[in-house]
């Protein structure tokens, strides 16, 4: 049930990521229509619920009226990022509603390219992962409203990446995401052929910290 | 010590008006003008008692087929606050309100009394008003505030339960204090390879489940998401990222169907639990929760209004110490049941392991407080004497002599917290409530003292969503109005907080 094809005609969307802060936008057709950004990266819990209600209300919607709901799969802390999953798994069955997900690095490249059309360099995207990393990807332009990514999303140290692209001359991006930006991107890709991706997984890129355990010696 | 409620009379206005003193102490009503309140055709006045003494009082006012009731006054002696005597007032009055056909209660309050504003904001009162300089001498504002009363009361509400504080993903449905469906997802063989729950794990299980057993729990209960009455979820206490998926989900899919939403308390669901077993809770009753998470004792007076802690562990959880123990002995992961088996034709009295807590020195600062650390740490080294000296273990001998230490404590305590508060009532709850040996012991002991035990089946004793649902179901029943869409996953929620 993490999809349900939509029959309703509207094209209502909302987009939610919580790969940083909390991000909630409602866009007709592409066309935002409300967004609410909250920065915080550790109130995603709190701030989904209202946060939604709010951009509905300021889009003068109800919940019903919604026909496809965008979710961001990170990359990103994973505590807060799953708040946003979550919820858009539950908001879309509530609200027999479409869903889709899209990369959230995809999103903050194309918030670049719809400044910078013409960026011919490639296109690093890089955001916090914490533990001096960063999630990265690595874009070629922009194709009807759909960021072209070439390489990644995966998690390295800095020195890593430096190496990695040595030699290469590139563009450092390393904007904010936004749900418009999401939206948009699952927008364009509807137009295209194939589509937007059902896939709504998580994009962790590291597995849990846990060692199988072992008794630990207590006498000396 | 319950507090009960019952209509004013005439003869509780000395009582009365000792309360009003003292809680209004230069704005009081003049004896007069309680009196002829009291007596008034139109007016419902309330006492709460305990103790055979009164505590508190409040009164609302409406005329004879009106559709809006004034609350005219509330107030509970000061020693008394703080256990729920004035939201016990307010449900009486709310009720009797929305029996009588109001649609509309109003009420004044002093702009400076945030008391009183958060008990009335808890029953869904919103400021809609000013009134300059009301309270006189004093010259103090008054604040306007209006609830909307929903339609009628819902006696038989259709919720659904949302609980993910561990690593059980839980979603069970209720129809008022029935039970229509309880699917649980555990993640708990992805933690067997680490002897005990990953927090991380766990989480990550979560999201995969929801979906999945929504689906399972609506189909099972054979109802859609449209007939829901309300939503409720755990909120705390538990793992905060593994709280944060289910309180998002819940969040969400509360803005979609457009129903109200409860936040309720993992621990008070567990008590709750018993109803879906016996269609009420007999209170006031004692409750024992023990599982991987919690080794908790509850003094329950009222499920929705007066939980108090009597002692936790101050160290590991007693599901923990049988998990580490079982590393300790070599045996796979959940240990409960590990040991458990090997346990079999043991001798529980071949080891006299340490029982937490219980010396006179302890028992004078935490006499209903548990500690497993030093027991697990005393089979460790039992085990590693063995080991040095070349002796072989005697498995069966050690497990169920700390299965014996583990029990002796939780049931021993139990049982002095119901004869020291006379209360001849024991309730279990939680996952480690599974072990034989634990209810064996709690059935005799129990026997042997009068106590009346109860033990709901093990899948409402585990975490489920079922006995969120039921404590969401009481909360609509009782007219407590809906959480606010901003509370938070709270991972050391206290177990005063029933309803955040």
């Amino acid at each position: 049930m993490t999809s349900v094809t939509s029959t309703k005609l509207s094209d209502y969307a909302i987009a939610i990521d919580t790969s940083a802060g909390t991000t909630i936008a409602v866009l007709s057709l592409g066309q935002v229509l409300a967004e609410v950004n909250y920065l915080e990266p550790m109130t995603h819990s709190e701030r989904i619920g209202s946060a939604i209600q709010t951009v509905l209300a300021e889009s003068k919607l109800s919940a019903q009226d919604i026909s496809q709901v965008v979710v961001g799969r990170g990359p990103g802390p994973f505590t807060g990022l799953r708040v946003g999953l979550a919820a858009a798994q539950f908001f879309a069955t509530g609200a027999k509603a479409e869903l889709v997900g899209v990369c959230s690095l995809d999103a903050i490249a194309y918030s670049y390219y719809l400044k910078n059309p013409d960026q011919s360099l490639p296109l690093l995207v890089t955001t916090d992962a914490r533990r001096q990393e960063v999630f990265w990807a690595l874009y070629a332009g922009i194709s009807s409203g759909v960021p072209n990514r070439v390489e990644g999303p995966r998690v390295n140290k800095p020195e890593f990446l430096k190496e990695h692209l040595q030699g290469q001359e590139h563009i450092v991006c390393d904007l904010a995401i936004t749900a418009s930006a999401l939206g948009q991107v699952a927008y364009y890709q509807s137009l295209t052929e194939i589509g937007p991706s059902k896939d709504i997984a998580p994009i962790y890129l590291r597995e849990p910290d846990a060692v199988p355990g072992k008794a630990k010696k207590v006498s000396g | 010590m319950a507090t009960v409620i019952r209509d004013a009379q005439a003869a509780d206005l000395e009582a009365i008006m000792s309360i009003e003193q003292e809680c209004f102490t230069s704005d009081a009503w003049s004896i007069e003008t309680m009196n002829s309140e009291l007596l008034a055709p139109h007016t419902h006045y309330l006492v709460a008692i305990v103790d055979d003494s009164i505590v508190g009082y409040a009164g609302s006012s409406q005329l004879p087929g009106a559709s809006q009731a004034d609350i005219q006054t509330i107030a509970v002696k000061p020693n008394q606050r703080g256990s729920g005597i004035g939201k016990a007032l307010m449900v009486a009055l709310t009720q009797e309100a929305k029996r009588n056909g109001a649609k509309e209660i109003f009420l004044e309050v002093r702009a400076d009394n945030t008391v009183a504003q958060k008990l009335y904001k808890l029953f869904g009162f919103k400021q809609i008003g000013l009134r300059k300089h009301y309270y006189q001498p004093d010259g103090v504002d008054a604040f306007v505030m209006k609830t909307a009363l929903i339609d009628d009361v819902v006696l038989e509400p259709l919720v659904l339960g949302i609980e993910t504080s561990c690593d059980e993903t839980g979603i069970g449905i209720v129809r008022g204090n029935t039970l229509l469906s309880n699917v649980i997802s555990s993640s708990m063989d992805l933690h067997a390879r680490f002897g005990g729950v990953v927090p991380e794990v766990a989480a990550r299980a979560h999201l995969e489940a929801l979906s999945p057993v929504l689906e399972q729990a609506l189909r099972e209960a054979g109802v859609s998401l449209e007939q829901l009455d309300a939503i409720a979820v755990t909120n705390g206490p538990g793992l905060a990222g593994a709280l944060m998926v289910g309180v998002g989900a819940a969040k969400a899919l509360a803005v979609a169907t457009g129903k109200p939403i409860y936040a309720v308390n993992h621990l008070v669901g567990h008590v709750g639990a018993d109803i879906l077993d016996q269609g009420k809770l007999t209170v006031p009753t004692i409750a024992l929760l023990v599982s991987g998470g919690h080794t908790s004792l509850l003094l329950v007076r009222d499920l929705l209004n007066d939980v108090q802690l009597l002692g936790e562990t101050i160290d590991d959880a007693a599901g923990e110490a049988f998990d580490k123990v079982a590393r300790v002995l070599g045996l796979a992961y959940p240990g409960g049941p590990e040991i458990d088996r090997a346990a079999l034709g043991g001798n529980p009295a071949a080891v006299r392991f340490p029982r937490g807590l219980t010396l006179p020195k302890d028992m004078a600062e935490h006499r209903y407080d548990f500690s497993f650390s030093g027991l697990k740490t005393a089979v460790a080294r039992h085990v590693e004497l063995a080991e040095s000296r070349g002796e072989a273990l005697a498995i069966a001998d050690v497990a169920a002599s700390f299965r014996e230490a583990v029990v002796d404590v939780l049931v021993s305590k139990a049982i002095a917290a119901c004869l020291d508060h006379e209360i001849p009532r024991l309730l279990l709850g939680g996952g480690v409530i599974a072990n034989a040996r634990l209810r064996e012991v709690a059935i005799a002991k129990c026997a042997a003292s009068g106590i009346e035990l109860r033990i709901p089946p093990l899948s409402l004793c585990t975490d489920n969503g079922a006995m969120i649902a039921i404590l969401g179901s009481q909360l609509v029943q009782s007219g407590y109005a809906p959480s606010t869409l901003d509370f938070s996953a709270d991972s050391t929620l206290p177990v005063t907080t029933i309803q955040s």
